[in-house]
């Protein structure tokens, strides 16, 4: 641009119209140039005019292409700094951009395409920047909240309907949801098409030999032409016949029959219950069990009566265990089992007698037969190695230690099911008797007055009462008597508020000659 | 002073005439869980039994063919509990319907001096073994689900590698002999077991040594 003349540079456009068309002699047919108005609309359609005014378009087009375009840089720069010298000259630029990024986007989309260099993954989309309107949003909530709820619903009306269907069938009473009932509650094994269980205490640790087996039936004879009655289970057992009806272990003391002969059936029962046909399974087999277990209470007692030898022997009666605690005195246990088929008249003659039933005892002959399954199931008799058989661990060390018939006789169980029971028994009587006997002297004897106040805490074996004889309104003056009165087995022992202890056998005589012994002092 | 009688005759009678019904049967570890909550079920209710038992098989070789066989064992987790040695004679050929195998045994307890005496009387120890594992109880039968270790060092119980990945069951009852229904009480136990594991009468004199 320095020295010489101004060359005069014309720059007129190349003229090159388009031919439209080339006639047959050769003469061609241009198409004819635009005019200034078309010129500038098709020059218009190509402005962008989302972009703002000129220096903005500049600025925001050279920051984020300054990486993409090192070469186009300088020229950009340049032409930032110029002004711009045609109004073309920025929707050239724009053009050109647009360009270029319409290529870029088309090879990336190519290559994409191929899927070999390049995959499209979705991107989460951050919530807060969506742009869709609250209302949109507010619909689209409703509309999935609403399908949701339709879904709960029809699931709760369908637990309704079942739930319905159930109360009602209770009423009815399907045969399996009592079998299911009736599993959760006894051991139940399907043997060929028979359904059989075992009402027996052989899985709690007895050695009884009954099988206690019962076998349950569909009850079919139900007539569906009359209503169903109220208490209809399509379920029933059927106990083995030995175990009907209902049984208890009676334990009486009593004054000593002149005759042994009189001895009899003891045939009392004062809970006759009566099994009709109705019955519901669940109390049919509890009554079973109990007699299975009454029966082997019994059968143990009878046992011990037999084998244990003892200064006065046991008799064994039919259904009756008859022995003698102290001289005068019987005590009589026996098996009462009532079935059901017999009317009660026939069986008993005499009145009812008062109750001379001990509950007590009762209850301790059930504890102790269920103390002596447990001792069957407990680990000691588990063998150590497991090679060897079965059977209390010290018995197992009785050959190697070398135990002598002493040892080994005091490693077996010393006492039976019915010697503890007449030690109970014993106990339960002096207790009793020297209540009495107590009472008795109180009430006749005025002046210096007895009292007695049993302990409240008792064992099986052994009670306390402590006997106080003191003078009305002498109290400060003359100490009064105290004695503990420890009622064992078959002996009273008794101590002094001074520490002597003198033994007192089971005779009433000899306790009440020593109360009265123990009066006179106090009036000294 | 005479001599005190000596009886040349042996002694019979009492508990030598014990015989042992067996069945056997063998399930793999994954299963054992499931066993076990079985056997829990159907046997006696009883807090679950454990054990880690020390096996020593001792032979008198004689001069005719079959060795005397004796098998000493001792509990690991009671090492106060006497040692227990055990006879086990040939299984009895006799019905084959009976569905567990009859054998003669003879058990004893001994003092822990037991392999001591063994030595000297001229048994010699042929292999050793640790086993532990469950014992159960149902009535009369024991059921022993064990798994079984090899010892490496001769006398070294505290290294042992397991020889299988799978437990050995067993259902033994020791009862008089001529008793029949024994079986038929076993049988019916271990079909209550199928199908997790099938017990069934291995008879060991078929199996190669």
């Amino acid at each position: 641009m320095s020295g010489g003349p101004a060359v005069r540079i014309s720059i007129e456009s190349s003229c090159e119209k388009q031919v439209q068309e080339v006639g047959l002699d050769g003469l061609e047919t241009y198409v004819p140039p635009l005019s200034m108005s078309q010129n500038l609309a098709k020059l218009a359609q190509r402005i962008d005019f989302s972009q703002g005014s000129d220096s903005e378009e500049n600025g925001v087009d050279s920051e984020p292409r300054d990486g993409e375009w090192g070469k186009q840089e300088p020229e950009e720069e340049e032409v930032k700094f110029q002004p711009s010298l045609w109004p073309w000259d920025s929707v050239r630029n724009n053009l050109r951009s647009s360009l270029t990024e319409m290529c870029v986007l088309y090879d990336v989309l190519s290559v994409v395409k191929e899927k070999k260099y390049m995959a499209l993954d979705p991107v989460s989309q951050d919530p807060t920047a969506g742009k869709t309107p609250q209302v949109f949003q507010l619909m689209s909530k409703k509309k999935s909240l609403a399908t949701a709820a339709q879904l709960l619903l029809k699931g709760a009306e369908k637990l309704s309907k079942s739930v319905a269907e159930n109360q009602e069938n209770r009423r009815q009473r399907d045969f399996n949801t009592e079998l299911l009932r009736l599993r959760s509650q006894w051991k139940l094994r399907k043997v060929g098409d028979k359904i059989l269980g075992d009402l027996s205490y052989r899985s709690a640790g007895s050695l009884f030999p009954h099988h206690g087996t019962f076998e349950v039936i569909k009850n079919t004879d139900i007539d569906l032409d009359k209503k169903i009655p109220e208490d209809y289970c399509p379920l029933d057992v059927q106990i083995p016949s030995d175990l009907e009806g209902s049984a208890y272990i009676k334990v009486s003391i009593q004054k000593q029959s002149p005759d042994i002969g009189d001895l009899g059936t003891v045939n009392l029962f004062r809970r006759p219950q009566k099994n009709k046909p109705g019955t519901p399974w669940h109390i049919k087999l509890e009554a079973a069990q109990n007699v299975l277990l009454c029966k082997e209470i019994f059968a143990q007692l009878s046992r011990e009566a037999v084998q244990i030898k003892s200064q006065i022997p046991h008799i064994v009666v039919k259904n009756q265990i008859i022995s003698q605690p102290f001289p005068g005195l019987q005590l009589s246990i026996s098996l009462c089992h009532c079935t059901g088929d017999k009317k009660i008249n026939r069986s008993s003659p005499e009145k009812p007698k008062p109750d001379d039933h001990l509950y007590v005892l009762e209850h301790n002959l059930h504890q102790m037969i269920r103390e002596f399954h447990k001792q069957q199931l407990s680990s000691v008799v588990m063998p150590h190695p497991a090679s060897a058989p079965f059977g209390h661990k010290r018995l197992r060390l009785a050959g190697p230690m070398a135990y002598d018939k002493a040892e080994i006789s005091s490693l077996q169980q010393s006492e039976g099911l019915l010697e503890k029971i007449i030690k109970q028994a014993k106990h339960i009587f002096l207790r009793s008797r020297t209540a009495r006997t107590i009472d008795c002297l109180a009430s006749r004897i005025e002046d210096p007055q007895i009292q007695a106040h049993w302990s409240n805490i008792n064992d099986v074996y052994e009670s306390s009462v402590k006997v106080l004889i003191t003078s009305h309104g002498y109290e400060q003056i003359c100490k009064s008597i105290q004695l503990q009165l420890n009622i064992g087995v078959e002996q009273i022992r008794v101590v002094h508020r001074d520490g002597r202890a003198i033994t007192l056998s089971h005779q009433e005589q000899e306790l009440q000659d020593f109360l009265l012994s123990q009066v006179p002092r106090l009036r000294l | 002073m005479e001599a005190p009688p000596v009886t040349v005759m042996p002694v019979t009678g009492g508990t030598i005439n014990m015989m042992e019904y067996l069945l056997q049967g063998s399930v793999l570890d994954l299963a054992l869980e499931s066993l076990l909550h079985r056997l829990r079920g159907l046997c006696d209710n009883m807090e679950p039994e454990t054990f880690t038992d020390h096996e020593l098989v001792y032979l008198l070789k004689g001069q005719q063919g079959n060795p005397f066989i004796l098998r000493a064992r001792r509990a690991l987790s009671h090492p106060n509990a006497p040692w227990h040695l055990r006879y086990l004679g040939q299984p009895e050929v006799g019905d084959k319907n009976r569905y567990a195998l009859v054998r003669n045994c003879v058990d004893v307890a001994a003092s822990h001096s037991l392999p001591e005496f063994l030595n000297e009387m001229g048994f010699r120890m042929d292999h050793e073994f640790v086993t532990s594992g469950h014992i159960f109880r149902k009535g009369a039968m024991k059921v022993v689900v064990c798994n079984v270790s090899r010892v490496q060092l001769p006398g070294n119980t505290e290294n042992t590698e397991r020889m299988s990945n799978s437990h050995l069951v067993e259902l033994s009852v020791l009862a008089p002999a001529g008793q029949d229904t024994v079986s038929e009480d076993m049988r019916s136990f271990a079909e209550q077991l199928k199908p997790l594991i099938h017990l069934e009468k291995i008879d060991p004199s078929k199996q190669r040594h």
